[in-house]
């Protein structure tokens, strides 16, 4: 008897710990809920959505941490107009999930706009029982003549 | 204990998949359709610099058949990173590619590719690449 409940304190906060993951729906939603982020300058909900390990990479193939990402749209360095993400496929692993998608930007920098439509490739996370994304990479868009 | 195990277990993994990485790229150079069939997944998505989309089929196939030709491939990984049975590389390459009418060009490109390790080996399964500022747009 005496071992089983040893075993059972061993093993309860491992089991404590594991939350289940998300789901579809759920990893649809934090994706979503970035970009709206992203789109309205919000520093502490990117805070939150974004993993500590982040590896963000635009178009022109520049890669950012988490804490050069945040400061860039602190800044203002990065700012968007409007942001119109169509996410196409959600795929579902033990702990975490890729999608892809398009998304339809107009940025703007130096008092100008500019039109940046990409394909993105995100990889989320599931970490202390929501979804974080740890990767977001881009290329852009090329309208070719059909 | 169990943390130890796992550890190994991801060292292992992450060993293996920059194996993976190197021979994915040589089997481009070499158009070897059969070594490509193991490493890439059924359900790849392939996202070229200049936006060009292919699924594994027409991948292997536009290699096989000479529409796309790379000529060489120099690739620098930078980060490998491992999520249970889904492994994320970044990294930087030196493309030289060319094929039925087209004329070899020269790219240098960040790419990042997501692989899932899948009945005992790694497999790509998405690939997205960025041309750098160095690159021409066309």
């Amino acid at each position: 008897m005496r071992p089983l409940v040893l075993l059972l304190l061993v093993l309860l906060p491992h089991f404590a710990w594991a939350s289940p993951r998300g789901d579809e729906a759920s990893a649809r939603a934090a994706l979503l809920a970035r970009f709206d982020a992203a789109l309205r300058a919000d520093v502490a909900a990117l805070d939150t959505l974004l993993a500590d390990d982040l590896e963000y990479c635009g178009v022109s193939a520049t890669c950012s941490t988490k804490d050069q990402y945040l400061e860039s749209v602190r800044s203002g360095t990065r700012k968007f107009r409007s942001l119109a993400p169509k996410i196409e496929r959600v795929r579902l692993f033990a702990d975490s999930a890729v999608l892809t998608g398009k998304v339809y930007a107009v940025s703007i920098g130096d008092g100008t706009e500019r039109n940046v439509d990409a394909y993105f490739l995100v990889v989320l996370a599931w970490r202390d029982g929501r979804w974080q994304m740890t990767n977001q990479s881009s290329t852009l868009l090329v309208d070719k003549p059909k | 204990m169990v943390s130890g195990a796992s550890f190994a277990k991801d060292d292992n993994r992450s060993a293996a998949l920059r194996t993976a990485e190197t021979a994915r790229f040589e089997a481009q150079v070499n158009a070897d359709a059969a070594k490509l069939g193991k490493l890439l997944d059924d359900g790849l998505e392939y996202t070229h610099s200049n936006g060009d989309l292919d699924t594994k089929q027409s991948f292997i196939e536009s290699l096989t058949s000479g529409t796309r030709d790379y000529i060489s491939s120099v690739a620098t990984i930078e980060t490998v990173r491992i999520f249970g049975d889904v492994g994320v590389i970044r990294g930087k390459a030196k493309v030289t590619v060319g094929g039925k009418d087209r004329q070899p060009q020269d790219l240098h490109i960040g790419y990042t590719d997501i692989w899932l390790w899948k009945d005992g080996r790694w497999q790509m399964t998405a690939w997205r690449s960025m041309r750098m500022p160095d690159s021409p747009v066309k």
